[in-house]
């Protein structure tokens, strides 16, 4: 009986924890962006971009922004470790997809490696932010043209937006996490989740 | 008032102390690791019956260095070492695949425990050197690293009889502790 008090209790007073993947092939910058993020959203000092070396595993931030927890998972993005994500996918809340924007001859790898991402079903519903990375860069072209190249035929029932950002200096880190938390409270998969998470703890 | 200002010296200008283990079956190589990392000259070992501690000093971090003996009777002495500890090196034999699911229970087991819940796992897919040799992606899916999913976690090829990937590794250690670990 108390168990199942305090399963309520927690269910209603807990902080909702969020679950945000990110993803992309390698050298998009998906380490800087968690490093940038972590260094505007919590206390700790992000490593700098220099220090920054390929991923072959799992980097985690964990950072409060807009009264929630927001737990990112960034995973390798070399072509042998992408065999892993989807062991992630069944319990993000959210996808942050990142491509190097500046680097045009790799949006066709980027772009059939998010294909495949969209198409599982166990990402079914999530809120998907494509970040054009690398704005600081030479080149860089801006998300609305890297929206059009993408073209995203089956995104259509998917919440998703664009986000131009730098995540060297900073740009658009903001607003790419308040997007998130928004999209996630609002979305139909959070409480899937959550009812999954409730049933569990009680 | 003294306290205070030794934590601003040490924060300035003081070594970073980190505790880690080296784990793994034996035979896997732990401390020929050790001994590479400390030296950096391969030297002969004898299986480790107990335990070799080293101090590496790299990155401005101190590494206290723990390589405990891998067979599996004394195994269940590795948890006498768990406390404190901020990070775990788990070696793999990567040529030795008749092994690949003990190696991965061992190593799931030392993830359940309890006073090793803030450490950061660093793996090292060792004896690269080796024919037949799995790679780091395959090392991943024999160990199902993909089920950690509450702290940091890297794998690197190595060899540590070439003297290959155990410096990035330690670099990956290093960043990772000083950038606020898993």
């Amino acid at each position: 009986m108390f168990s199942l008090f305090y399963g309520l209790w927690k269910y209603m007073f807990t902080k909702m924890e969020f679950h945000v993947l990110i993803l992309g092939i390698g050298k998009a910058g998906k380490t800087t962006f968690l490093e940038k993020v972590k260094s505007q959203y919590s206390n700790l000092e992000g490593l700098p971009p220099d220090r920054i070396v390929p991923t072959v595993g799992l980097n985690i931030g964990r950072v409060e922004a807009s009264n929630t927890k927001l737990v990112f998972w960034d995973l390798g993005g070399q072509p042998g470790l992408r065999s892993i994500w989807e062991k992630y996918y069944e319990e993000a809340h959210a996808v942050v997809y990142v491509i190097d924007a500046s680097c045009q001859s790799r949006f066709e790898d980027s772009k059939s490696a998010l294909e495949k991402v969209l198409r599982h079903e166990d990402l079914q519903g999530a809120p998907l932010l494509i970040l054009a990375n690398k704005q600081d860069c030479e080149g860089a072209v801006p998300a609305d043209e890297l929206s059009q190249y993408l073209d995203l035929k089956k995104l259509n029932e998917r919440v998703y937006a664009f986000q131009a950002v730098s995540a060297t200096d900073g740009l658009g880190i903001k607003e790419s996490v308040n997007w998130l938390v928004d999209a996630m409270e609002r979305s139909e998969r959070t409480d899937m989740l959550r009812g999954r998470a409730g049933s569990s703890v009680v | 008032m003294g306290i205070v200002f030794t934590r601003l010296f040490s924060s300035l200008f003081g070594n970073k102390e980190a505790r880690i283990l080296v784990l793994g079956l034996d035979n896997a190589g732990k401390t020929t690791i050790l001994y590479r990392l400390q030296m950096g000259e391969v030297v002969s070992t004898i299986p480790t019956i107990g335990f070799n501690v080293e101090t590496v000093q790299y990155n401005n971090i101190k590494f206290q260095v723990w390589d405990l003996g891998g067979q599996t009777s004394i195994r269940p002495y590795w948890r006498c070492y768990f406390p404190n500890t901020q990070a775990i090196i788990y070696v793999v034999d990567s040529s030795d695949t008749d092994r690949l699911v003990i190696a991965k229970e061992e190593f799931h087991a030392i993830l359940e425990e309890e006073e090793l819940k803030g450490a950061v796992v660093l793996l090292f897919a060792n004896k690269q050197d080796l024919p037949g040799a799995l790679d780091d992606a395959a090392i991943t899916e024999a160990l199902e690293l993909h089920k950690i999913k509450n702290r940091q976690w890297s794998i690197f090829k190595t060899s540590a009889i070439k003297g290959e990937g155990l410096f990035e590794g330690l670099d990956w250690l290093s960043n990772t502790l000083k950038s606020g670990g898993g």
